[in-house]
């Protein structure tokens, strides 16, 4: 994408999705010249919509408390990746339509019009946003820019501008469930093929059931697992089959990953919800459990309730109590802590003795979803050593990569290496072997830049993938 | 204008203020909290959520964790304003009685009068310093200079002129004005007879002091409710959303041959 000149100022951008993809999302791309009017109505439907934009819009008092904690701001320096800067290009607008102080005294007070200029400005810096909630957890008011990404991507989309890599995902998940276009083939390949991995290196052999009727379990991995990290599935495999659960996964929900949290919430993220629901229902599902994604686990842990406002056959009302939704690593924690599963973290086929491993917090896990102390729970339990970064934790820094800012375009390339100046600046201060990230995304932005862009050669695995390699099972099974 | 300001002003200011805050708040509350999207770890019930939003809002523990150059003039600016507003509020009604009246076997009202008289400086001068210092800050830091708006300026400039004038009067006695012409003026405004603003006892003219010092509160007082003042309220409304607990499914695969 050749890079936008506004105002004399460089802006980088994500290629554009083509027509021919807005079309798979049912989108219409509105001509430049109406975009601007159309954009603002969404700002107004949405500013009714959501207290958490209102509040957003209108509780800063531009303190600059959260400017030196946002990794965007540390790695460019361009103060529109300040939250409260980013939160300012929309923030101006809504000054100018819908404040009495923007509305008498316009620039004074920083408001400003609508132009196709704003518009082009939010393509750039609402992608440049990882959704982290950093800065939310910093102000003081709780202020989180992370809500006022979200809404304008939204209103992004809902006037035609998209990014090829979300709109080609989002597509995806529309035809076929996941965001790899994976289909039932392939994934029973893959499958059949990490089964012999498993047989070669523990001598038995496990199955991954797809489609099953009458399971108890489902597992969704993240489709990314399938192309990128082999060894978190086979790690959620190992467990299950240890447990001895009547499990399966669904050719019809193959994404933990959630696409619709990143960009359109109205239509992906349902098209989501309810494939995940007609699955339990088909298949008597009696508890979800979710593989390892960051913004993925958020959205299912904490939007699915709210989301799910009809009726489900096999489950109705009160769905997510009857048929509740975990992440697996708070149920491998559970056990844990009982002492059930017999874990050797001196015997890791992933994890040799010798060697370190320092724990990249995903960041929807421990901002939005208490994962903190049950990712710790299972990495200790599993592996030899482990060398805390700091800060961690609910204050750890982002990847870079988060909500899938992982462009190849040069100068977006660029940034997502800026981007996680601060996590490699992390990464080398613990002097760990081996680095360990339990979300797709988080894997995907690391492989992406670490070795090209920070010439940091350390290997990467998932967290489910440790505990899988550290289960010492007794003959077949544990029972 | 001694007539419109001391008079008729006072009665637009409160309505203004009073009416906006509700409006502004009504207006908030138009949106839904669609999602929970608290942020973890989270609070353990509703009672600790609380704790946790009073607890940021008494200690900025915020802005200590993250921003120590900042909480010295912020926190201390806010202490200052809390203890300057409480000065007033007890200070004029009880003519400087009010130490006395809380500890009546223990201070003298000579003894109350000086006190407060010498915390009212103190505070005051705190206040000014304080407010510099964020000036300067907003200034000199460029994370804060690049997202500053005028606005945000003259917000602080404002309160500078307020708490400037205000010490002026309570460090230079020829122009202060005592307890007494402070809370009949005050008085009169209550009860719907407003009095004549204070005088300068010397001149017996209008103290012009008082008049920019209680001109400039009331300006201050009706761009409270459409600006950025209002943030006292949205710390509450916006961590309302932020801070709130989440029922944790339980743990406990079913139909394992290896139970909990
Ligand atoms: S920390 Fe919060 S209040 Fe301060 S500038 Fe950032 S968003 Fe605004
Ligand atoms: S969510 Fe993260 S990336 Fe986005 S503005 Fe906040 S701190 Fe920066
Ligand atoms: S990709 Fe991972 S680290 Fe980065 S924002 Fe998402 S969850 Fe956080």
């Amino acid at each position: 994408m050749p890079k936008k000149i506004v105002k004399g100022q460089e802006l980088s951008q994500p290629a554009r999705a083509s027509a021919r993809v807005l079309k798979r999302l049912y989108v219409r791309e509105i001509p430049d010249e109406e975009k601007p009017a159309e954009a603002l109505k969404w700002l107004d439907y949405y500013r009714k919509d959501r207290r958490s934009l209102v509040m957003a819009m209108e509780s800063c008092v531009k303190c600059g408390v959260c400017a030196n904690e946002c990794h965007a701001y540390l790695g460019t320096k361009d103060p529109n990746n300040i939250p409260a800067g980013r939160a300012d290009l929309m923030r101006k607008v809504y000054k100018r339509y819908f404040t009495v102080q923007g509305r008498l005294f316009g620039n004074l007070v920083g408001a400003e019009d609508i132009t196709m200029d704003t518009l082009e400005k939010w393509f750039s810096y609402y992608y440049q946003c990882t959704e982290c909630r950093r800065c939310g957890h910093v102000c003081p008011f709780g202020i989180d820019t992370c809500e006022v990404t979200m809404a304008g991507r939204e209103i992004l989309w809902g006037i035609g501008m998209i990014p090829d890599l979300q709109g080609a995902a989002s597509a995806a998940v529309y035809e076929r469930g996941n965001q790899g276009n994976m289909t039932k083939q392939a994934l029973i390949e893959t499958h059949d093929f990490l089964s012999d991995e498993i047989e070669e290196e523990r001598g038995f052999r496990m199955e991954f059931p797809v489609d099953k009727p009458n399971s108890d379990i489902l597992y969704v991995p993240s489709s990314a697992d399938y192309l990128l990290n082999p060894e978190t599935l086979k790690g959620a495999c190992q467990f299950f089959e240890y447990v001895g659960a009547n499990w399966t996964i669904s050719s019809h929900m193959t994404e933990a990953g959630n696409f619709g949290l990143l960009t359109e919430q109205h239509s992906v993220q349902r098209e989501l919800v309810e494939r995940l629901w007609r699955t339990v229902a088909e298949l008597g599902i009696k508890k979800i459990v979710f593989g390892e994604c960051g913004h993925g686990w958020r959205a299912w842990k904490m939007y699915t309730p709210t989301l799910t406002d009809y009726a489900i056959a096999g489950s109705g009302y009160d769905y997510h109590n009857r048929v509740p939704i975990v992440h697996i690593h708070d149920e491998v924690a559970a056990y844990v802590k009982m002492g059930k599963l017999k874990l050797n973290p001196r015997d890791n086929r992933l994890a040799p003795v010798g060697k370190s491993i320092t724990l990249h917090d995903p960041c929807n896990y421990c901002r939005a979803c208490n994962l903190i102390q049950n990712l710790r729970v299972n990495l200790y339990a599993s592996v030899p050593e482990v060398r805390e970064m700091t800060p961690n934790g609910e204050k750890n820094f982002c990847c870079g990569g988060g909500s899938a800012v992982l462009y190849d375009d040069p100068e977006m390339y660029e940034l997502r290496g800026k981007f996680s100046l601060k996590k490699v600046e992390q990464i080398k201060a613990t002097g760990a072997d081996i680095l360990c990230a339990p979300c797709s995304i988080c894997k995907a932005q690391f492989y992406g830049v670490l070795k090209e862009y920070h010439h940091l050669d350390i290997p990467i695995q998932g967290l489910i993938d440790f505990v899988g390699a550290a289960l010492v099972f007794k003959g077949h099974r544990q029972i | 204008m001694e007539l419109f300001v001391g008079k008729i002003l006072p009665y637009i200011t409160v309505a203004l203020l009073l009416g906006g805050i509700t409006w502004r708040i009504w207006r908030w509350m138009i949106g839904r909290i669609v999602h929970n999207i608290t942020l973890s770890p989270f609070p353990s019930s509703w009672g600790a959520a609380v704790a946790w939003i009073l607890w940021q809002i008494v200690s900025f523990w915020n802005i200590f964790k993250f921003d120590k150059p900042l909480w010295v003039g912020a926190w201390t600016m806010h202490v200052a304003l809390a203890s300057i507003f409480g000065g007033h509020v007890l200070g004029i009604a009880t003519l400087g009685n009010q130490f006395h009246l809380l500890l009546p076997w223990i201070v003298t009202e000579a003894q109350s009068e000086a006190a407060s008289n010498a915390l009212g400086t103190t505070f005051g001068l705190i206040f000014l310093v304080a407010l510099l210092y964020l000036l300067y800050r907003r200034f000199a830091v460029e994370k804060v200079r690049v997202i500053s708006a005028p606005s945000d300026y003259l917000h602080l400039l404002l309160l500078i002129l307020i708490v400037g004038v205000g010490d002026y009067m309570r460090v230079f006695h020829a122009v202060a004005v005592e307890y007494e012409a402070a809370r009949d003026f005050m008085l009169g405004l209550i009860l719907f007879h407003p009095g004549p603003m204070p005088v300068i006892h010397e001149t017996g003219l209008i103290n012009w002091y008082f008049f920019v010092h209680f001109l400039a509160v009331q300006i201050m007082l009706i761009i409270f409710p459409f600006s950025k003042l209002m943030h006292p309220f949205g710390i509450l409304w916006n961590r309302w959303i932020y801070n709130r607990p989440y029922p944790e499914p339980p743990m406990g695969l079913p139909g394992v041959k290896l139970k909990l």
